[in-house]
């Protein structure tokens, strides 16, 4: 056993007392001044980023891993987010509905039931019926406007018991002939 | 010396203080990469990658003390890469013919200074059974003379580890000596 450390100790010494030289420094110098004056600001920033995060993985193919285990992580809570905000402008574009009352603040029966009307369209396959809010508005202001008209028109024939007289015969025609 | 005042000076750029610390810190990277390695060109490979991530993370060097052990744990982690990445190539083995020319080299040269071919040569046969962890701990331990403490802060590994690894690499390269020299 001793003849063993012996030969053992010796080797060691050896190995020890011989100190690698390294020749041509000045080359290596050059080398190294090269790589650093090449390397690119944002990737050497980018790297100081990933090093800041992960300096504390000492083994090579973790910190690979773990590199590699956030930026996909990353990148699914990217795409989820996007899911998410398309959906929340899709869905703040609905009219919520809740039973047969909305929960718009307009009180006029006539815009009630057109905003049903535009609930029903809207279950209409995409391509059958298409209706911009803007084309919305206008319908529901020319009903308005013609609901005006309408008024106008029955307080007209309540004036004239003529008018009204001849109306009435004129719809018992009509319903007559329905019949 | 390295002193902190260097380290400030390459810290704000200046090339001309960098290549004196190069100078000074690039023979005691090469001793450990050419100790850990037995290989003199990727050795030289790892000075160079050590000196340029040195470049690029200086400013985390807060005083000169640590400048070293920071050092040594760079060198270390590049060995494994390199060791990682050249562990496909087949495996060296030592014939009778290597051996004996070990023999004679360690005979001949009773107290002193082998080339580094030669170094290269008795290391890459003594710990090529060696794990990577065991070559580090052994090269840093009984090649570079440090403490235990030192090496567990340099290869982050718990000194009961260190010890570990220390005396299977010990006992490896000393069955080696007593079968072959």
């Amino acid at each position: 056993m001793n003849q063993e450390n012996e030969k053992y100790n010796k080797v060691i010494n050896i190995l020890k007392n011989s100190k690698p030289r390294l020749e041509s420094t000045e080359d290596i110098q050059n080398e190294v001044i090269k790589r650093i004056t090449s390397i690119h600001p944002f990737v050497s920033a980018f790297t100081g980023f990933l090093d800041f995060l992960f300096s504390w993985v000492y083994i090579g193919w973790v910190r690979r891993s773990l590199i590699a285990a956030s930026v996909a992580l990353v990148a699914i809570f990217v795409y989820q987010q996007g899911v998410i905000l398309k959906r929340i402008d899709f869905l703040s574009r609905q009219t919520i509905v809740i039973g047969k009352e909305n929960i718009s603040d307009q009180t006029d029966q006539v815009e009630k039931i057109l905003m049903n009307y535009k609930n029903e369209v809207r279950k209409l396959p995409l391509r059958t019926v298409t209706i911009s809010e803007k084309q919305m508005n206008e319908l529901i202001e020319s009903v308005n406007e013609l609901q005006l008209k309408y008024k106008d028109l029955e307080k007209l024939i309540e004036d004239d018991p003529e008018i009204k007289k001849l109306i009435e015969k004129k719809l018992n025609e009509i319903n007559r002939t329905k019949i | 010396m390295i002193d902190l005042e260097l380290i400030e000076q390459c810290r704000g750029g200046n090339f001309t203080n960098f290549r004196k610390l190069v100078e000074l810190t690039s023979p005691f990277v090469f001793s450990v990469a050419l100790r850990m390695l037995g290989n003199e060109d990727q050795a030289r490979d790892v000075v160079q990658e050590t000196l340029v991530t040195i470049w690029q993370k200086l400013e985390k060097i807060k005083t000169a003390e640590v400048y070293k052990t920071w050092i040594y744990r760079i060198v270390v982690n590049k060995c494994y890469d390199n060791m990682r990445r050249v562990k496909r190539n087949p495996e060296f083995n030592a014939n009778e013919a290597t051996w004996t020319m070990i023999s004679n080299t360690v005979s001949q040269v009773p107290s002193a200074e082998l080339e580094n071919r030669e170094i290269s040569e008795i290391i890459t046969v003594l710990t090529q059974k060696l794990s990577s962890k065991q070559k580090a701990v052994f090269v840093l331990s009984d090649l570079e003379g440090m403490t235990n403490d030192e090496i567990s802060e340099i290869t982050g590994l718990s000194k009961t580890a260190v010890k570990a690894n220390l005396y299977h690499a010990r006992k490896s390269i000393s069955e080696k000596v007593e079968k072959y020299l």
